[in-house]
């Protein structure tokens, strides 16, 4: 059962690297990586739990904290991104 | 079986690795670089190295991005268009890998007991640990007692490494003035990153002071912990601006854990020298040597802990002054 669990999250981890690396778009990459994160926080409680080592579900815990606050590091990026456009075309104009 | 896994998620880590090194839009590598430090700890993971997939965890996919990031808002998004030494790199580059793959053939099969690891001091450790510092994690118990030095002068190098940091990022050009700006708003105005995050960040702390003392009975310590505590500062400055999270923990503050951590550490040694014993021999620390260990790496961890949040948030913020 955990193996099947674990072939499948195998499986789903590569599409989201395949769509990663193809993009094109700038937000495809974004979902394609918290996707990915998402997917490692799920393999690792799978393996936990096929290892019968439940404790370490404490890692996959920190990779969900941890990944939430990746997207919210690139959300920001762009925002700044785009104010700085604006502020120097409204200098510019 | 963990064989598979791993031949699996390091096939992965070399498709992701090729495409890193392929793509000429910075973003692009920024955001796989995060898929790779990934896939590395889930690598270390399945290995059963929950230590180190922890620490790659919070440094490689959490802060890194950041930082990365926040280097990418200084520059341009597209890598500049060829070198000529190209080729000359790539002989080079090759060469050496030919060399790794020439010594790989003389290493021992993965799970050989006869292996070189499993033979030397390992079996002493785990013999020996239940009876000397009586703690259920031995990886916290190499780290923090039988191999204290080493760990000191990891504190040491991060402690280095971060004031060169600062001292690189902290230079100006000569005549060149900060442009000063209004206070940049984060994402005050969005309404669901805002309140998520707000209520994460007491949860985040309260994981990063969990993981700082619960080191000694499951994956974690004061590397991680410190990096969690660094997050979870990031966080906050990301959703309330940068100037409100300098006003919560100023740079005179971050730069007294930088130094604090690293002479609380050192002064852990020289306390046990002081009660007789060898430096950073925690046994004289308490009558019972056993105590006195467990009492000992509590110290150094915290030490640890306070020198990893501080260096990483004073480089955030050392980021966050030059793109002013």
């Amino acid at each position: 059962m955990y193996y099947v669990v674990t072939i499948a999250t195998f499986l789903t981890m590569a599409l989201a690297l395949i769509r990663a690396i193809l993009g094109p778009s700038v937000y495809d990459r974004v979902l394609a990586v918290n996707m990915f994160g998402t997917k490692t926080v799920l393999l690792l409680s799978v393996i936990a739990f096929l290892y019968g080592r439940p404790d370490f579900l404490d890692l996959a815990l920190a990779y969900a904290l941890i990944n939430f606050i990746g997207v919210l590091a690139v959300l920001e990026f762009f925002r700044a991104r785009v104010a700085r456009r604006e502020a120097e075309n409204r200098e510019g104009a | 079986m963990t064989a598979v896994f791993g031949i699996f998620l390091l096939t992965l880590l070399v498709i992701t690795a090729v495409a890193i090194v392929r793509t000429r839009n910075l973003f692009v590598a920024t955001m796989l670089m995060g898929i790779a430090s990934l896939l590395i700890a889930a690598n270390f993971f399945v290995l059963d190295a929950a230590d180190v997939a922890l620490t790659e965890a919070a440094v490689g996919a959490g802060i890194s991005t950041v930082l990365f990031l926040s280097a990418l808002a200084l520059t341009s998004d597209e890598e500049k268009a060829g070198s000529s030494r190209r080729i000359l790199s790539f002989l080079v580059v090759a060469a050496a890998a030919l060399v790794v793959i020439y010594a790989t053939f003389d290493k021992p099969k993965f799970g050989d007991p006869e292996a070189p690891v499993q033979a030397h001091v390992a079996p002493w450790y785990i013999e020996k640990t239940p009876e000397f510092i009586d703690i259920p994690n031995i990886v916290t118990a190499v780290l923090g007692s039988y191999r204290a030095y080493d760990t000191l002068g990891e504190v040491f190098v991060v402690f280095t490494a971060g004031i060169g940091v600062m001292f690189l990022l902290s230079y100006r050009r000569a005549g060149h003035t900060p442009t000063s700006r209004a206070p940049d708003p984060g994402l005050r105005h969005h309404l669901i990153p805002r309140v998520l995050g707000r209520f994460l960040i007491p949860f985040i702390l309260l994981f990063g002071l969990y993981v700082q003392f619960h080191g000694e009975y499951g994956p974690g310590g004061g590397f991680q912990a410190g990096a969690i505590i660094a997050a979870a500062v990031i966080l906050y400055a990301l959703l309330e601006g940068e100037e409100r999270a300098l006003q919560v923990l100023s740079r005179r503050v971050l730069m007294g854990l930088v130094a604090g951590g690293a002479i609380l550490y050192s002064a852990v040694g020289f306390a046990g020298l002081l009660l007789g014993g060898n430096f950073l021999d925690y046994s004289v620390l308490a009558s019972d040597p056993v105590k006195g260990q467990q009492y000992g790496i509590i110290l150094i961890e915290a030490g640890v802990g306070m020198t990893v949040t501080g260096v990483l948030l004073s480089i955030f913020h050392a980021f966050a002054a030059r793109e002013q």
